[in-house]
């Protein structure tokens, strides 16, 4: 007994060599790292948390990552390009309406050493609309409205839908019913005329209108899809034993059930952009989105059968293919996160 | 079953009533009277003031909601303001027209959706299901109106142009003139039903494929495979019945939304539905057209959740109610 007491010395001793062996091995590693470097390989579960290995699992998806780089392009553009180039979507070139697009013609560009070049140069390089108006900056700017109605009606959709959803689906009973028969009325809206009906009684949309009037009609998937989650998992075994160790209701929804519940939400949420999306260039059509002369991918679609007779098919292109191309991307962004979270679905 | 049917059914009663409330206030809280769009701008301001009167539109809403409460319990969804009509008659005269529409292209979708997941699915990773993923993404991003659009240049300008100026699909309506014929009928649809179509297939085919997918990696799968069971009699015996059940009810789920979905296509190709009705009628605020719609819209939403929730227990007999 006495010696097993005393250790503390022999550890010592047996420690100081052991940190020598250590940094002998580790030695030897950054020797060989590059070695190290090509037989490593992606730890499989356990061993990454659940959202790296989510995210390397989405990085392995190519469509995806791709799709989310184009993405990520468009943003960029249609955040930073309207700042810098101000005025330029509703300044009219008088001489200019329904200029074609992609007209080159040879420029001199006077470079800073006194050498000049000649570069191929258009001055609207989507051409210019009925007003004479730059076809490129609308179109990005234009952007930038469905991305913010797009994102900001979708956390709309997440603030009602979610605390809804999580509200029934936890208490259930007579609150799951009064609220679910509540989303029953939100679905049986005609959407459409709903937006017409309350643009009318504002007087004009404006782009926190629309947003809110999207948010407040069409929350109800995300509702009950976390109605569903925490109806489930209400009964799950981790959660009965959280309650049985006495955790309060408050701990219980955010600590157990809502970061368990996450996964179908964040794919359908990112589902939904582009249906949000969709939804504005629709009514923009239909001429119920943002008033001119803010161009929105949708607004620049309205009176498409005029630019058609006049066989300017150019102006009903460029928006259109920007439209189906933002809402691919989404959808395929949002196809790789469910297969990032979910990988039984594969 | 039956006491839960009429449990369901009066809590669709209720509903209805609640709906009826909140519309009615809608319409009524819109500011401005709904004879200055449209009517004649020479007419005595003492003339509208005297029909809005007639009508008592100069009341509050919640004052006025008991007189359409009444007229609908007896019945009547009120009058047209524009068409001077009553309002069922309106919608017995469009609503047919919608159904023929809608119902087309229902059924022109399913029947290619479905075969079309069931193949990708039991074909998973294969050309035919790579090609279905494509256009089915393709599909869900491509927004009715733009796809309206670009039928309507295909059909009616390049047709022509190839066509030497022979044949061009119409652009318009249900009927050339005064022709009523089911031809005439048909060649008038092909626009707009494959637009909707188009649309559709797209959603249903994936939710197929998804829906087959989850069924076909199910244990009594495996326990018949290995039962040594032939593929065919697995997949559309075993498999199919489970993996369809999804399918009716969205379906049941989405007749009603179809409804309103169809506002678009049926204004760009002015079909004359009752999508096209109640979008010119909120334009011009023609409130008892509105409200006769949205009651319509209403109640089938009603009845076909109803409908849905006992197709589950029609296909899948451990769900009990």
């Amino acid at each position: 007994m006495a010696e097993k007491e005393t250790p503390a010395p022999r550890s010592l001793l047996a420690g100081d060599s052991f940190t020598k062996a250590v940094a002998a091995e580790q030695e030897l590693r950054l020797a060989h790292a590059d070695q190290d470097l090509v037989t490593t390989e992606i730890p499989e579960g356990g061993e990454l948390g659940f959202w790296k290995l989510a995210l390397l699992r989405f990085l392995r998806h190519r469509v995806a990552t791709v799709s989310l780089a184009i993405l990520a392009t468009i943003a960029v553009l249609a955040i930073f390009v309207p700042i810098l180039q101000g005025n330029l979507y509703r300044d009219q070139d008088y001489r200019n309406p329904y200029g074609a697009p992609f007209l080159f013609h040879s420029r001199q560009l006077a470079l800073p050493a006194g050498i000049t070049i000649t570069v191929p140069w258009a001055d609207h390089l989507l051409g210019t609309d009925d007003l004479g108006r730059d076809e490129l900056a609308r179109l990005i700017r234009g952007g930038r409205v469905s991305l913010e109605v797009g994102l900001l009606a979708m956390l709309g959709y997440i603030i009602i839908g979610g605390s809804l959803g999580a509200i029934a689906g936890y208490y259930g009973g007579f609150l799951d019913n009064l609220l679910m028969r509540f989303t029953d009325v939100i679905i049986a809206m005609p959407f459409i005329l709903v937006v017409v009906a309350v643009t009318a009684a504002l007087g004009g949309v404006t782009l926190q209108t629309l947003i809110m009037v999207i948010a407040f009609t069409g929350w109800y998937e995300i509702g009950r899809l976390m109605r569903a989650q925490f109806l489930f998992l209400r009964e799950s075994e981790f959660v009965q034993a959280a309650r049985a160790l006495g955790a309060s209701d408050f701990r219980i929804i955010f600590r157990h059930i809502l970061p368990n519940s996450l996964a179908p939400i964040i794919v359908s949420a990112t589902l939904g952009v582009s249906g949000i999306i969709l939804l504005e260039a629709a009514l923009g059509f239909l001429g119920y989105s943002i008033p001119y002369p803010e161009p929105s991918w949708g607004n620049m679609l309205q009176g498409f059968e005029d630019k058609l007779l006049r066989d300017q098919t150019y102006l009903v292109f460029f928006p259109s293919i920007a439209l189906v191309v933002t809402a691919l991307c989404i959808n395929l962004v949002g196809d790789g996160i469910r297969d990032a979270l979910d990988p039984r679905q594969r | 079953m039956t006491s839960y049917i009429a449990r369901r059914l009066l809590i669709g009663v209720f509903l209805l009533l609640f709906m009826s409330v909140i519309f009615f206030a809608l319409t009524r809280l819109t500011p401005g009277p709904p004879f200055t769009v449209g009517e004649n701008p020479r007419a005595h301001q003492e003339l509208i003031d005297k029909r809005i009167h007639a009508l008592g539109l100069d009341k509050p809403w919640y004052e006025q909601y008991p007189a359409y409460l009444n007229a609908l319990l007896h019945g009547s969804l009120g009058d047209s303001y524009q068409y001077k009509k009553p309002v069922s008659t309106l919608l017995v005269e469009r609503v047919p027209n919608s159904v023929i529409l809608l119902g087309t292209s229902l059924l022109v979708s399913l029947g290619i959706a479905i075969p079309l997941g069931i193949f990708a699915a039991t074909r998973q990773y294969s050309k035919v299901d790579m090609a279905t993923s494509v256009v089915s993404y393709v599909g869900i991003s491509v927004p009715s109106f733009v796809l309206g659009i670009f039928l309507l240049i295909f059909g009616a300008v390049y047709i022509r142009k190839w066509t030497g100026g022979a044949f061009a699909f119409p652009l318009f309506g249900m009927h050339r003139g005064d022709d009523q014929s089911f031809l005439d009928l048909v060649v008038h649809m092909v626009l707009p039903v494959t637009s909707l179509a188009i649309l559709s297939i797209a959603g249903f085919s994936r939710f197929m494929r998804s829906s087959m997918l989850e069924v076909l990696h199910q244990d009594y799968i495996r326990t018949a495979r290995a039962k040594g069971l032939s593929g065919r009699v697995v997949n559309y015996k075993h498999a199919l019945r489970n993996a369809i059940l999804p399918i009716i009810t969205l379906v049941a789920l989405q007749i009603p939304q179809l409804v309103s979905g169809a506002i678009i296509t049926e204004g760009i190709f002015s079909w004359p539905g009752m999508g096209l009705l109640a979008f010119q009628a909120t334009v011009d605020r023609d409130y008892p057209v509105i409200l006769g719609v949205v009651m319509l819209v209403a109640v089938l939403t009603v009845f076909f959740n109803l409908l849905a929730d006992l197709s589950y227990a029609v296909v899948d007999p451990r769900i009990r109610y």
